[in-house]
């Protein structure tokens, strides 16, 4: 019953969905001279200003992969999940004209904007591809194999713990507008405790147990496995991306359903 | 068609100061342990209303008397604290024109934004677009972002795309009094219709003479009760003889 309902509501609000998402296409990229390429461009800038930063001045390694892949691997996913968790956070507060006037189901706000993210994120996957292509030699070079195809579980589980988070977000910064400025720091520290730029194996063997309970680095992980090893991700893995990803959406969801009627006093 | 039953709508006064978080931080450290003083108020109180299909209620009273509040809780925006709403049958809120606009996006993009944002499907809006920008009267300006539009522009638009469907149940808030004579007579027109064909229509606004014209029955609203319900002209009279002794 409940899923039936849920699914009607999909079907009945799609196309308010997309009309949502294509809004924030449009605005996100009006006025801008190179448009769409931005989404193309702005990852590859930040992986060769990383690039430069932690290989020639800090002399990172990690042994044995492109180091430029490595980087944008964790780099577009970890991007995807800190714009669309915070503009998850903000949408509903963002759109409060609308929820005042009309009655409109509040999650699709959330909704909306993890979607049209996610567009921007599959976008950044071109570059992604392009590195791959084009980067690495001899042993470090990347071959494309049959294991991409398990790539969308692990984009389809950021993607559920992002949803999850930004209902989560969204529900707290309603009521707590301090939120939006502590999350500013939390994902500013979050940066730091994903492995995007180091390898886990240069930490103390405590700290990666810890580590590996951060959601983001399970994700970024098990698609490292695939792209930078070319092989297949381990059963644990499999699970943990699940155990890390759907909980935390269905607690989202059950959150901001039980909370949502009260919005209306707080915003 | 719409049915309230003991509804009342509460407020919490307090809630704008007690959520920040130098106010929280001042609460937990100060040594002065005051009581958290709540202050409600109750924007509707114990109201019972019964709309029959195809009847046009006006409602009246001063600002802050709740008009609005009511038609939000009709067209499901605000649960009641207290009571029942029933309704049944496809509503059209008309509580402010254009709320679902994005002043980045041209006229075309708003109007299929705004029809989503309205319930409308995408094939509906797809065969009613012409008849939509026809009855807005604005081809010129179609593919401008309408942060250059003025004002009673927006509101043809918005009222444009707002009565498009054929609704069972309207909700208008004070929304006649847009754009140029000729715009308004046009409406007025167009409401007309939509009343001939059989719509409900819950209808607030501060002119009682439109009130008078096409209502066929008022409700006057005071500090969130009813004060007043019958007749039209009955309930116009009395608003406007006790508003003149104030």
């Amino acid at each position: 019953m409940f899923f039936v309902n849920i699914l009607n509501n999909i079907k009945k609000y799609s196309f308010l969905t997309k009309q949502l998402v294509m809004r924030d296409f449009k605005v996100k990229y009006k006025r801008s001279v190179l448009g769409v390429f931005w989404s193309i461009l702005y990852p590859l800038l930040t992986m060769a200003v990383m690039a430069v930063v932690f290989s020639q001045m800090f002399k990172f390694q990690v042994e044995g992969v492109n180091y430029l892949v490595y980087l944008l691997t964790g780099l577009v996913m970890f991007n995807y999940f800190s714009e669309a968790s915070s503009g998850a956070m903000a949408s509903v507060v963002t759109n409060f004209q609308l929820i005042n006037k009309v009655y409109i189901p509040k999650y699709i706000f959330p909704l909306s904007k993890t979607l049209f993210v996610g567009i921007n994120f599959l976008l950044t996957l071109i570059p992604l591809l392009l590195m791959i292509l084009f980067t690495g030699s001899g042993e470090t070079k990347c071959i494309i194999n049959i294991y991409y195809l398990l790539l969308p579980f692990a984009y389809l589980c950021l993607f559920m713990f992002t949803l999850g988070m930004g209902f989560i977000l969204s529900t707290i910064s309603i009521f707590f507008r301090d939120m939006f400025y502590i999350y500013g720091v939390i994902t500013m520290l979050w940066t730091y405790l994903t492995p995007i730029f180091y390898d886990i194996t240069m930490l103390d063997p405590w700290v990666q147990g810890l580590m590996k309970l951060n959601p983001l680095y399970n994700f970024i992980d098990f698609t490292r496995v695939i792209i930078l090893h070319g092989t297949m991700p381990s059963a644990h893995s499999f699970f943990m991306c699940l155990a890390l990803s759907v909980p935390v959406l269905l607690i989202g969801m059950i959150v901001f359903k039980k909370n949502q009627d009260k919005f209306i006093y707080y915003v | 068609m719409v049915r309230l039953t003991n509804v009342g709508m509460k407020f919490n006064l307090g809630i704008e100061k007690s959520f920040s978080f130098k106010e929280l931080f001042i609460k937990t450290f100060s040594f002065k342990k005051k009581k958290k003083k709540t202050e409600y108020f109750w924007a509707l109180k114990n109201i019972n209303l019964d709309i029959k299909k195809g009847e046009v209620i006006g409602f009246v009273g001063s600002n802050g008397a709740g008009k609005s509040t009511l038609l939000k809780v009709v067209s499901g925006v605000m649960k009641p604290s207290t009571g029942k709403v029933e309704v049944n049958g496809v509503i059209s809120p008309m509580i402010e024109l254009g709320a679902g606009f994005d002043v980045e996006l041209t006229a075309r993009e708003n109007i299929f934004l705004n029809g989503a944002v309205l319930g409308y499907s995408e094939k509906f809006i797809k065969e009613k677009y012409q008849e939509i920008v026809d009855f807005s009267e604005l081809h010129d300006f179609l593919e401008a972002p309408i942060k250059n539009f003025s004002s009673g522009m927006i509101a043809r638009l918005a009222f444009s795309i707002a009565t498009i469907v054929n609704p069972e149940i309207l909700i208008v808030d004070e929304i006649l009094s847009v754009g140029d004579i000729n715009f308004q007579e046009k409406s007025r027109k167009k409401m007309q219709e939509m009343i001939d064909g059989g719509t409900t229509v819950l209808y607030v606004s501060h002119a009682l003479d439109s009130v008078r014209s096409i209502c066929t029955r008022a409700v006057w609203l005071e500090h969130g009760e009813i004060k007043m319900i019958g007749d039209t002209n009955e309930v116009c009279e009395a608003y406007y003889k006790q508003e003149m002794k104030n």
